[in-house]
């Protein structure tokens, strides 16, 4: 994996929601072609916020963002989406009165070309929603739409894929679910950051973790290093055991 | 793509028109009989009074619609309510009077009079484009400003109030306290049954109902309407998604804009004329269809728009035509009790 060229580069981002208060301190993260990372830490350590930064949604005060060589720091949801960025909110994120399909499409807005082709690559991927393509994503459970949610990021094709907490809310063997299935997107090229609350799952599936505290990137290490060692053990894992 | 969320909708407002229809029914009747029984000279002129304000109720309710979809528009991909939205009615209408009339026009501080005098149909639809284009620059110059600098909600309502002020004022001022005629040809009136209509009251409702499935299409059938949907049902997700959600907002404003111009027109050729505050009147009745329809449900406001013009032309025929405004919103109030969503509302499922 070492040998794959820097996709993501974050450089001692400071951001906050506010002007003056920032919730990230200098926040540092490589990020490297196909790799699939998960950002655990605390509460309010800056975990989201540093997705949303990334994305754009929260302002960038200091630092920069690189994608592929390219600065893209505070640059606008549309020209990321157009760049090859797909974000996946934790909450609110599927179009509730429009069905799976129109949810889709909406992913697709900007390659409106490329619809049917997308949509047969990702419905391969989400057997289950094209079933259901006509059904209103507001009428659907918690787990379902994390998957349209999911479906409708991967319609654009992106390199890489930003998902801000996908368990969250979700029943154990859905969580499961989830996390196979994030693996097998990241398997089909796609580089994937994730934040999760649920760190011991979250660094069983990653290639490299990074802990965030307070608005800083602590360190970082492979997910199974991480899993191993005895601060984060302490800290954020609780016991040793699976 | 039309599938479950048309048939539902549709299934929806069917139900709610045999409700009201049999709600008539059964007012007709007691009223028949009402009138038999007091042997009135009016006896059986009841049912056919009832049938007449019932179509006025239609031809009000669907020229209401064309204002409030915009409303409904503006409300669902901003969530501002536009308490200036009376007087984009009442601007189509006096701009429309402005280029066709023969009589001399002016602005105001102009220290000269001139003469546009086109003809009417031109005159219709320049006067749609200028208010369209009043809608753009509405929003370039006010709201999308406001939006980008994190205004809230309730300050910008307010902002819409003061402008709706210095709308109304300034169009007084502009065209004077009389109402004004857009044609001066009458209308003659045709007997159909117990329906006694005129031409351009039946052509306005033609143009009202086109106008109102150009709407829906636009909605239901274009990428463009769908991701104006999508914008309406969650704008951070939409922007996340790579929509313009500025843009969409701007082509709701402009259509919001059209819409309510080409509704004061045909209502000024309604009603024979339209006086500068008529279109803020008729605000508070767009509210109330919108929140009736289910607030931000574009085929809520068509629905509430129906109801409320119905409810408000059927009731003059048992109670003075004073109320009327005060029975559609108490009518309102009933259903807002029993359906707190709105008739086309939906409760969201949570989780």
């Amino acid at each position: 994996m070492s040998d794959k060229p820097v996709i993501v580069d974050a450089d001692d981002l400071i951001a906050g929601y506010l002007p003056g208060i920032s919730i990230l301190n200098g926040c540092t993260m490589q990020v490297k072609e196909g790799e699939l990372i998960g950002i655990i830490g605390p509460n309010g350590a800056g975990k989201s916020t540093f997705l949303k930064a990334l994305f754009g949604l929260v302002p960038i005060s200091a630092g920069t963002v690189t994608l592929a060589g390219e600065d893209i720091t505070n640059m606008r949801a549309d020209q990321l989406v157009k760049r090859g960025v797909g974000f996946v909110p934790q909450t609110n994120n599927v179009f509730p009165s429009l069905t799976i399909e129109e949810n889709l499409e909406m992913g697709a807005y900007l390659a409106p070309k490329a619809f049917k082709k997308q949509l047969e690559r990702v419905g391969d991927l989400f057997p289950v929603l094209m079933d259901r393509r006509s059904q209103r994503a507001g009428s659907l459970s918690g787990g379902e739409r994390q998957m349209v949610a999911m479906a409708r990021a991967l319609m654009m094709d992106p390199k890489v894929l930003l998902l801000d907490e996908p368990s969250a809310g979700l029943s154990p063997v859905r969580q499961d679910e989830t996390f196979l299935r994030t693996r097998e997107i990241n398997r089909t090229g796609v580089t994937v950051i994730m934040v999760e609350q649920n760190a011991r799952r979250c660094l069983q599936i990653c290639d490299r973790g990074y802990v965030l505290d307070q608005g800083t990137s602590a360190y970082t290490a492979t997910g199974q290093e991480l899993l191993k060692d005895p601060k984060v053990i302490e800290l954020y894992l609780g016991t040793l055991g699976a | 793509m039309l599938g479950k969320l048309d048939r539902r909708v549709l299934l929806r407002a069917v139900a709610v028109f045999l409700v009201v229809a049999v709600a008539i029914t059964v007012a007709l009747s007691t009223g028949g009989s009402a009138d038999a029984a007091t042997g009135s000279a009016a006896s059986g002129g009841g049912s056919s009074l009832l049938l007449q304000n019932l179509f006025n109720g239609i031809v009000f309710g669907l020229l209401l619609a064309l204002a409030s979809v915009g409303l409904s528009l503006i409300y669902g991909t901003t969530a501002l309510s536009n308490f200036a939205h009376g007087e984009m009615v009442t601007f189509g209408a006096m701009i429309t009077y402005f280029l066709a009339t023969p009589q001399a026009v002016t602005f105001p501080l102009l220290p000269f009079e001139f003469k546009i005098n086109m003809p009417f149909l031109p005159a219709v639809l320049v006067g749609i484009a200028i208010a369209v284009f009043f809608g753009w620059v509405q929003d370039k110059m006010i709201w999308s400003q406001l939006r980008r600098r994190r205004v809230g909600m309730v300050q910008q309502m307010i902002v819409s109030i003061g402008l709706s002020l210095a709308l109304v004022n300034f169009i007084q001022w502009w065209m004077g306290g009389r109402p004004v005629r857009l044609t001066t040809s009458i209308d003659p009136r045709h007997q159909y049954g117990p329906i006694s209509v005129g031409n351009v009251t039946l052509i306005s409702m033609a143009i009202a109902i086109i106008a109102l499935i150009g709407v829906a299409f636009f909605l239901q059938r274009t990428r463009l309407g769908r991701a104006t949907r999508a914008v309406s049902d969650n704008p951070a997700l939409a922007s996340a998604s790579g929509i313009k959600v500025d843009s969409i907002i701007r082509i709701v404003w402009m259509m919001a804009a059209g819409l309510a111009a080409l509704g004061g027109i045909l209502l000024a050729l309604y009603q024979q004329g339209i006086g500068f505050d008529d279109g803020t009147k008729l605000l508070m009745m767009m509210f109330a269809a919108v929140t009736l329809g289910g607030l931000g449900h574009p085929y809520g406001a068509l629905v509430g728009s129906l109801i409320i013009g119905i409810v408000a032309e059927v009731s003059t025929v048992w109670l003075a035509p004073d109320l009327k405004f005060a029975t559609a919103l108490f009518i309102l109030i009933i259903v807002l009790l029993v359906r707190p969503q709105g008739i086309l509302g939906r409760a969201e499922r949570v989780g």
